[in-house]
């Protein structure tokens, strides 16, 4: 008992710490941002670079590593693989600290954040940004300047069984938005499936099966460096989403636990919009010689075909003190040669464009589509707080196709919310 | 029964230490003393410096969080932040999400403790005098799932609450009943999460019931029965009675777990279907993720104070009668 007043009087100081401490924001700095890093000196790399990575590429970017060490004979590179449910904390926390490793993969929703804490080197002049797909260089520019470069991508296409289709009356992939209507009706109709698509009828990251449809009519998620979520393009994309499941076309109430790939190899869903890991999937589950029974197509059309590009970028750390070599390794990383050399270690798509002439994927007519696909893809805004208010999209598309909500107050609720979340952008 | 102390909250005074030591002149006993109280400092020294930085800290700057905007870019610089006061606390009371996920919380609790309890009161009475055979395997076999890794059971469930071929609705199916669609429609996600739940944490409530059930004595049941009282009238008026410390217990520490229910829902429908299963804990877990730390850091308070009240009601109305 003798030490509460001792306690009591602690909480009293170090509150009022506190409070005398918290002298509220700085103001925001209205310095215009740089446009481009300084260039990296030319010559052999040299020194010791950590970089970290996530998941399957922490795993193998050391082969990669290794060809780069025995080009530059005095760099060494150590490669930290970190787990994806643990990435964003244990960054933060690095930055926050002031431990950032040299270089890192970092998921391209990240980059607005960690742009926002001042964490990243800006892209030196002398790596090119037009080697890359334009949607896949958007995704590492914050605020009109680029932070590192997109290391690989990966983009929404439409699969369907081709045997499937044929039963239905169609030898083509649909070109335009009647013609998948068409088409997945007929699936039913005729070919005897269950559900004519798979598209997903809510839960997390369901705004990337809504946003390819209403990219492809021209809508746009930003105006004017702020949300945009109510405008009539995206209303009509909204609409159409949700005559799918209205008409019975597609299942709205979709288990927690998507059965995409057994389905669609056994019919019951032979059509669904999902990006290029689903191809070793269904082949894996369909066996030999399922690659000639379905076959990928571009986002059917309204305006234009504009699918959606995500993947991860590369970044260099402002608190790096190698930075000349940690941006070389970032160069040999979006080499056109190591790109395709990526590309058969890790079936990571290439985010330049020249790698696709590489003879493994130009040879491959279903990676053809992706590669065609990813010219026009578009990328969400690299806004810090995108993924919240994308959870809001979420939750409202959720409502539009299971409840049979109005599309057009749905998305007058999200913008609602996210004009009161805002960008979350400093200046 | 008034009066009787039973083991599970009652208090023994502890004997008061002696101070006076069998000590011989005066300054020597205040040098001994002055030494004592420099050792005594130094001793509690370590576990204040721990206490006041693992502990103390943690709470007073979370408690500061609460009343500002920090946002995860502000980490840099914790306190560079506005000083908001309770605009993070009423921005919670008007989010429609948060208000739901009190809802649901309130479901869950509501319906969730009550029959928790009483299911393991069953498996501790059955387990008591019911079944004599094998009763070790039965008190093993109940106990299991509160051992079992969520991760791994999820994926079980999932299976076992599948609409089309997932056992729960086979047996349904056998008596003529056409199943839901448990984890995908709305009205049934939070039945199942809660079926779920109790199935998970029963064994821990059973085991302290059998205990309780153990300290009544054998004697107060043979004197009813001698008196004609029948099975359910002793139950009635000799081992609940008996058994109310046990109860009061059991029902907040189960109580305390459930308002703060987050795996189930976490691994099994991520608060969906239409937010039918987000609950308050959750809630405030994908606040933080979203970076907004101030409001999350108060969402957290309000579920300390809704866990307070709901504990002080409990033994309100749980506490001994005199």
């Amino acid at each position: 008992m003798r030490r509460l007043p001792l306690l009591a009087t602690s909480v009293v100081v170090a509150t009022s710490a506190l409070t005398l401490a918290a002298c509220g924001r700085d103001a925001p700095s209205t310095g215009g941002a740089t446009a481009a890093g300084a260039a990296v000196a030319s010559g052999k790399a040299t020194g010791t670079i950590t970089i970290w990575a996530m998941g399957a590429e922490g795993e193998k970017l050391p082969t990669l590593a290794k060809e780069f060490e025995a080009a530059n004979p005095g760099a060494k590179v150590n490669i930290t693989a970190i787990p994806w449910d643990a990435a964003h904390d244990k960054f933060t926390t690095a930055i926050t600290a002031g431990t950032t490793p040299d270089a890192a993969m970092v998921g391209t929703t990240w980059m607005g954040e960690f742009a926002g804490l001042d964490a990243l080197d800006p892209t030196p002049g002398n790596i090119d940004r037009g080697v890359f797909f334009p949607g896949a260089q958007k995704t590492t520019e914050v605020g009109g300047t680029s932070y590192g470069i997109p290391w690989y991508v990966e983009t929404r296409v439409l699969y369907y069984r081709t045997d499937l289709a044929k039963k239905a009356g169609y030898t083509q992939a649909p070109k335009d938005w009647a013609g998948l209507k068409a088409m997945a009706s007929a699936m039913q109709a005729k070919a005897g499936a269950k559900w004519g698509i798979g598209l997903q009828a809510g839960g997390t990251g369901s705004w990337q099966s809504v946003m390819p449809f209403a990219w492809s009519n021209g809508a746009s998620i930003t105006k004017d460096n702020a949300y945009a979520f109510d405008s009539p393009q995206m209303v009509e994309a909204l609409k159409y989403y949700q005559s799918f499941f209205t008409d019975g076309v597609a299942d709205k109430a979709a288990p927690a636990a998507p059965t995409t790939e057994p389905d669609f190899v056994s019919g019951k869903v032979p059509m669904f919009v999902s990006g290029p890991w689903e191809m070793s999937a269904v082949e894996k589950i369909g066996g030999p010689g399922f690659t000639d029974k379905y076959a990928v197509a571009p986002i059917p059309a309204k305006q234009t075909s504009s699918s959606f590009v995500g993947g991860s970028d590369f970044v260099v750390f402002k608190s790096s003190k190698q930075r000349d070599t940690a941006w070389k390794f970032v160069q040999f990383l979006s080499d056109p040669k190591t790109q395709a050399s990526w590309y058969q270690q890790s079936t990571d798509l290439p985010s330049v464009q020249s790698a696709w002439k590489d003879p493994a994927l130009a040879s491959n007519a279903k990676l053809a589509t992706f590669g065609t696909q990813l010219k026009t893809a578009i990328a969400p805004p690299s806004y810090p707080t995108w993924e919240q208010v994308a959870a809001q999209l979420d939750s409202e598309v959720e409502k539009v196709t299971k409840t049979g909500a109005d599309p057009d107050s749905a998305l007058k609720a999200v913008q609602q919310q996210a004009s009161a979340i805002g960008t979350g952008q400093s200046s | 029964m008034t009066g009787t102390r039973t083991p599970a909250l009652a208090s023994a005074p502890a004997p008061a230490p002696d101070r006076e030591l069998a000590g011989s002149t005066p300054p020597r006993q205040g040098r001994q003393r002055r030494r004592e109280g420099r050792a005594a400092i130094l001793l509690a020294l370590p576990f204040c410096l721990l206490f006041l930085t693992f502990t103390l800290w943690p709470v007073v700057q979370s408690l500061f969080m609460s009343i500002t905007d920090t946002r995860s870019r502000d980490l840099r610089h914790p306190f560079k932040v506005d000083v908001t006061g309770f605009a993070n606390y009423a921005r919670a009371l008007s989010d429609p999400t948060f208000l739901s996920a009190a809802r649901n919380t309130a479901y869950f609790v509501v319906v969730g403790v009550p029959l928790t309890l009483v299911l393991a009161l069953a498996a501790a009475i059955a387990l008591d005098r019911g079944i004599t055979r094998l009763r070790s395997v039965f008190r093993l076999g109940f106990y299991m799932p509160v051992v079992t890794s969520i991760v791994a059971v999820a994926v079980v469930w999932r299976f076992l609450l599948q609409q089309d071929n997932g056992l729960i609705n086979t047996v349904l199916g056998w008596v003529g009943i056409s199943g839901p669609n448990w984890l995908g429609d709305p009205h049934w996600s939070m039945p199942a999460l809660i079926l779920m739940a109790t199935w998970r944490n029963f064994g821990t409530a059973m085991i302290i019931f059998l205990a309780g059930l153990q300290a009544v004595p054998w004697s107060l049941h043979e004197a009813a029965a001698i008196d004609g009282a029948g099975a359910w009238q002793r139950f009635r008026h000799i081992t609940v009675p008996m058994l109310r410390p046990t109860i009061l217990f059991v029902s907040v520490t189960t109580g305390i777990g459930y308002l703060q229910f987050f795996e189930e829902p976490f691994v099994m429908t991520a608060g969906g279907p239409l937010n039918s299963t987000i609950s308050m804990s959750m809630y405030t877990y994908q606040q933080f993720g979203f970076g907004n730390y101030g409001y999350a850091a108060s969402l957290s308070y309000l579920i300390f104070v809704v866990i307070a009240v709901v504990t002080a009601i409990q033994f309100r109305l749980l506490r001994e009668k005199d």
